[in-house]
């Protein structure tokens, strides 16, 4: 005699496969509880075996019948709920926040050049002074054209933008108000994702700083697919058709994908990058991997190693 | 105009470019934004080849699918119930279908077409781990296979012989990309026939240009 439990129940099945004794679960707690059951069956029918793989083949016909499905597909459909409730985890969140941050950044960007072209009508000479598109937002925020000409040390008069009424005006401040609150929102989701990573992943956080960790989990899929990673693949996520292409057509393979935004490399001169992202890679492996099983905080010895070998 | 295909339960519509279509189970309800037609009091919705390798199998003249009326299916790789809602169409209320996916994210969809078709059970489980994949669904007429692993083949041969029935159709949808990106997906193809050949006996095989880019179809059937 065999014993064998699934979602609907425990069954205890002849030598001939034919079902001899069954409690069917009346719902998923039972399930949960089958344990419980087994016990109960196996202290009513004495010299039960578990089945091998060619004798459970066997039995599993025995659930092919119309009058099981509408209880599989109630129960399969329970679990299923349940399973997808419990899938949102941290890394989860996290991912969301910084693919957030990304299209923040596009949309930023795009608005901000349409911004500028427009306030290069009235104004030239002070969106030609500014490059960098948020002190640029927060200087015409408030002040008036006048005002910030004076700063700059030239005559209103000597200006080759156009004399706008208020109501032409009207438009243009009110995007730069809404370009000024997205910088916020921005800055906002960055506090978020690092407290986020705190939690989570403080040795990322410390090797690797919030935005380049964040968006290597992004890339990795989670937590626990980066910790899993080899070093040399870390060094390359975000390279990855630079990488197919060194590997079909034999063209010189990727030296760094996403940690060249990482601080250190970004400043270092373009003939250490290579060297320098190998160790990064090394160190965010590690880290990485301290950080899915929960290990102390090594983080900033790691990062403070890696200083030392590059920064003179 | 629509007429029954040479395919169990699919119907298709001439023309220059040949259309397939299923009659609807959920009247009234679509599911991935495909037109519904209304024919002779029967509701037919479209079945695009470019979105299901079933189909593109179909219109490429696979003689036969192996799926029919009152089937009972494993699903594997069902992500967010494209091709199974036509599978769902196909085997009717007489059928049932065994959806398992490993994705949170598209399993999130599927549940919602589950509650239109009665006929799905919705499975977040490793279509690899076929002990834990035993407690949760029966033996099976049918097995389709889409999933884009590397190990593609052996999650295939295990599933096939652990669950499917003797005399049943097993269906495999391979991605030559992911089992190897460097090599010829023709010599890809040559290698994974020879081994299906020794457990099952094949029956149709096609490549799903210009539908799907490096794939093909492999329809067996269990001795």
């Amino acid at each position: 005699m065999y014993i064998f439990s699934n979602i609907l129940g425990v069954f205890v099945f002849d030598e001939e496969f034919n079902v001899v004794d069954e409690i069917l679960f009346k719902n998923l707690e039972d399930y949960n509880n089958k344990d419980k059951f087994i016990e109960q069956i196996k202290n009513k029918h004495k010299n039960l075996k578990e089945p091998n793989n060619e004798e459970l083949k066997k039995m599993i016909i025995y659930f092919k019948n119309n009058r099981f499905f509408n209880d599989f597909c109630n129960k399969n459909l329970q679990l299923a709920k349940l399973d997808i409730k419990s899938s949102v985890k941290d890394d989860i969140l996290l991912i969301q926040a910084i693919n957030s941050i990304e299209e923040l950044d596009k949309a930023i960007n795009i608005l901000a050049k349409r911004l500028r072209e427009w306030y290069e009508l009235y104004n030239p000479e002070i969106s030609k002074s500014i490059e960098n598109h948020e002190k640029f937002v927060e200087e015409i925020l408030d002040k008036e054209k006048g005002e910030l000409l004076e700063k700059l040390k030239i005559n209103p008069s000597d200006s080759i933008g156009a004399d706008l009424g208020q109501e032409d005006l009207e438009p243009i401040k009110s995007l730069t108000h809404q370009i000024y609150d997205l910088y916020q929102l921005r800055k906002a989701q960055i506090s978020y994702i690092s407290t986020l990573m705190d939690g989570l992943c403080p040795n990322i956080k410390a090797v690797c700083d919030a935005i380049v960790g964040a968006k290597l989990i992004e890339h990795a899929g989670s937590l626990k697919r980066l910790s899993e990673m080899p070093a040399s693949t870390i060094q390359i996520l975000g390279a990855e058709k630079a990488l197919f292409r060194h590997m079909k057509t034999g063209a010189k393979s990727p030296k760094h994908g996403i940690i060249v935004n990482h601080p250190l490399i970004a400043k270092a001169p373009a003939n250490m990058h290579g060297k320098i992202a190998r160790t990064l890679a090394d160190k965010t492996s590690i880290a990485s991997k301290v950080d899915y099983f929960q290990g102390k905080f090594i983080g900033d010895k790691l990062r403070k190693e890696l200083e030392e070998k590059f920064v003179k | 105009m629509i007429s029954k295909s040479k395919i169990f339960e699919v119907y298709e519509s001439g023309g220059r470019r040949r259309q397939l279509y299923t009659i609807n189970l959920a009247t009234g309800r679509n599911v991935y934004g495909e037109r519904l037609v209304l024919q002779n009091d029967v509701e037919y919705r479209e079945w695009d080849a470019f979105k299901s390798k079933l189909a593109a199998t179909i219109l490429k003249g696979s003689p036969t699918i192996g799926v029919r009326k009152g089937d009972v299916v494993l699903y594997l790789g069902s992500a967010s119930g494209t091709t199974v809602s036509h599978v769902s169409d196909i085997v009717g209320n007489e059928g049932f279908i065994f959806a398992v996916d490993i994705a949170p994210r598209v399993m999130r969809d599927l549940i919602f077409l589950c509650y239109n078709r009665k006929n799905i059970a919705p499975i977040l489980a490793d279509a690899n781990k076929i002990n834990q994949l035993i407690e949760r669904i029966s033996a099976v007429d049918v097995v389709y296979q889409d999933v884009a692993q590397k190990n593609q083949l052996e999650i295939f041969l295990k599933n096939v012989d652990l669950f499917l029935k003797n005399g049943g159709y097993a269906l495999l949808a391979l991605k030559a990309r992911s089992i190897d990106v460097t090599k010829n997906p023709k010599q890809i193809f040559k290698e994974v026939r020879e081994r299906l050949e020794k457990v099952l006996t094949i029956i149709d095989y096609r490549e799903l240009e210009p539908f799907q880019k490096d794939h093909a179809m492999f329809v067996c059937k269990k001795r």
